[in-house]
């Protein structure tokens, strides 16, 4: 609140939200992120994270409160409309398997495209253009005409945050997307998340519980804990889980 | 478990019953019949092949009209079941586009057959409208519970990327259920060559009328010739469905 509106890339006000009438799973959160820097989110599981991601993404409608990026209001039934503000990476990636992975990259240009030969398959030359050369970013441009089923789980990532790439959103929600790789691939993925975030001014706002990788990257960590989020590591932090996220 | 048993119990219960009402347990008559079934069958041996040439045109006749019906039946369908789909289209849209399809299925094909026949006369045209249209009423059903069941993490990903409606159709729906949309397509013309075979009992076209024949008369060894016919497509299909599965469906094992 205190920053100037300019700067601030997300901000959440008085968020509440229920999927049954009463039981609420966020209660009053409200949180700020800079543009241009990489904000973890962390908590135990099934505190929230995701349905918090969600909302933050315009995915689920708060039942209170509201989002904004770049100071325009988040509504679940602009997706199309506001596409270029905020994307959305989900837990399990979101990637069509039987498509390529430079296929399931132009999805990414779909909010610009319009109905007639893209739904023949035939995106605009220089969409796909973007597409290969965020492949080539991502360091997997040689896979580009491989199924998404016959890519590797890290290959998987990359693919899907090529999508968000190419999409240009100013914010990226992603839900937990690095957990199933080994350290080093983490490690990898991360670091050209974060040159992004620098080279291209995009925010990134992230769950993970790996607490090592979260001081490495993040500008800012919150802890969301019983539907409510506080600033910094979650206090009760485990020696097992900090081992766990800082082994190589 | 309790349940489990409880309601096995019951089933058993209720087929006991009804077999019962249906004459199953008239030992007499099933005996009778086993008897007729060992005459039937020896009445049929050998088979007539000198009825090749008229069954082998028939079942060609049959053959283009299970296609022709099961591939217009399956572009028909595809609108309908997007329509269906209830996690895309207003419950309001997708209800009617779901009970327009239940009412297209409630109608058996020969009925379908010979409400054709009525349109547009007699021939393998009723026919293949008949089948296109069990064909629309029964895929539109099975893809619209399909594209439901795709998984909602890809559609709020390629969603949240700015795609409209028709977008997720052609990115989402229809590649990911590709394996099944083609699995079900095969079932369906392996059915309706099945189907296509009885629908000249009604003066639509195809084998039925000759089989029609062949019964009245009392010719069973030609009829058995029609038969073993009948057997040979449908085996055929298999074969060529499997061909296809293994072409095209390895694709999306994760």
């Amino acid at each position: 609140m205190t920053q100037p509106a300019n700067h601030t890339a997300l901000r959440a006000q008085g968020l509440w939200f229920a999927y049954r009438e009463q039981e609420w799973v966020l209660k009053d959160i409200s949180l700020s992120v800079p543009q241009g820097t990489v904000t973890i989110i962390m908590g135990p599981s099934g505190t929230g994270k995701t349905t918090l991601l969600k909302l933050l993404a315009g995915i689920l409608a708060p039942t209170r409160g509201h989002v904004e990026i770049l100071n325009q209001t988040i509504h679940r039934e602009a997706q199309r409309r506001q596409c270029y503000l905020v994307g959305y990476v989900p837990q399990q990636l979101g990637l069509v398997r039987n498509l390529t992975a430079v296929d399931n990259v132009l999805m990414g240009s779909l909010g610009r495209c319009g109905h007639g030969k893209v739904l023949l398959g035939l995106f605009p030359r220089e969409e796909i253009e973007q597409a290969e050369a965020a492949l080539e970013l991502m360091g997997i441009g040689h896979k580009r005409s491989e199924k998404v089923f016959e890519l590797s789980g890290g290959e998987r990532q990359r693919v899907a945050i090529a999508r968000t790439l190419l999409q240009k959103p100013r914010v990226v929600v992603a839900d937990e997307f690095v957990s199933d790789l080994d350290m080093a691939l983490a490690l990898e993925i991360l670091g050209r998340i974060r040159r992004a975030a620098e080279q291209e001014q995009i925010t990134f706002v992230m769950s993970m519980h790996r607490h090592g990788l979260a001081r490495e990257f993040a500008e800012s960590v919150m802890t969301l804990n019983n539907g409510e989020i506080l600033p910094g590591f979650p206090p009760s932090a485990s020696l097992e889980t900090l081992s766990a996220g800082t082994t190589p | 478990m309790k349940r489990t048993s409880l309601v096995t119990t019951i089933v058993a219960l209720l087929l006991v019953v009804v077999l019962g009402q249906l004459g199953f347990f008239d030992g007499a008559r099933i005996m009778r019949g086993l008897r007729n079934l060992g005459i039937l069958a020896s009445d049929m041996l050998p088979p007539d092949i000198g009825v090749l040439p008229v069954a082998g045109h028939a079942l060609w006749e049959t053959v283009q009209m299970s296609f022709a019906g099961t591939l217009l039946g399956f572009i028909a369908s595809l609108p309908l079941s997007i329509l269906g789909t209830r996690n895309l289209f207003p419950p309001l849209l997708s209800g009617i586009a779901r009970f327009v399809a239940a009412g297209i299925r409630t109608i058996p094909v020969l009925l379908w057959a010979i409400i054709f026949v009525i349109l547009v006369g007699l021939g393998p045209l009723a026919g293949t409208l008949g089948l296109a249209a069990y064909t629309v009423g029964y895929l539109a059903k099975i893809y619209a519970d399909l594209f439901e069941g795709t998984d909602p993490e890809i559609i709020e990903a390629v969603g949240s990327t700015g795609a409209s409606k028709l977008h997720l159709v052609r990115f989402v729906f229809l590649p990911e259920g590709a394996n099944a949309i083609l699995t079900q397509l095969l079932f369906m013309l392996e059915y309706n060559i099945r189907g296509a075979s009885i629908l000249g009992f009604v003066g639509a076209g195809g084998l039925g009328f000759i089989m029609q024949v062949y019964l009245q008369t009392l010719e069973y060894q030609r009829l058995a010739t029609v038969l073993l016919l009948i057997l040979a497509v449908v085996l055929a299909m298999d074969g060529v469905s499997a061909w296809l599965r293994k072409r095209f469906l390895l694709s999306t094992q994760t």
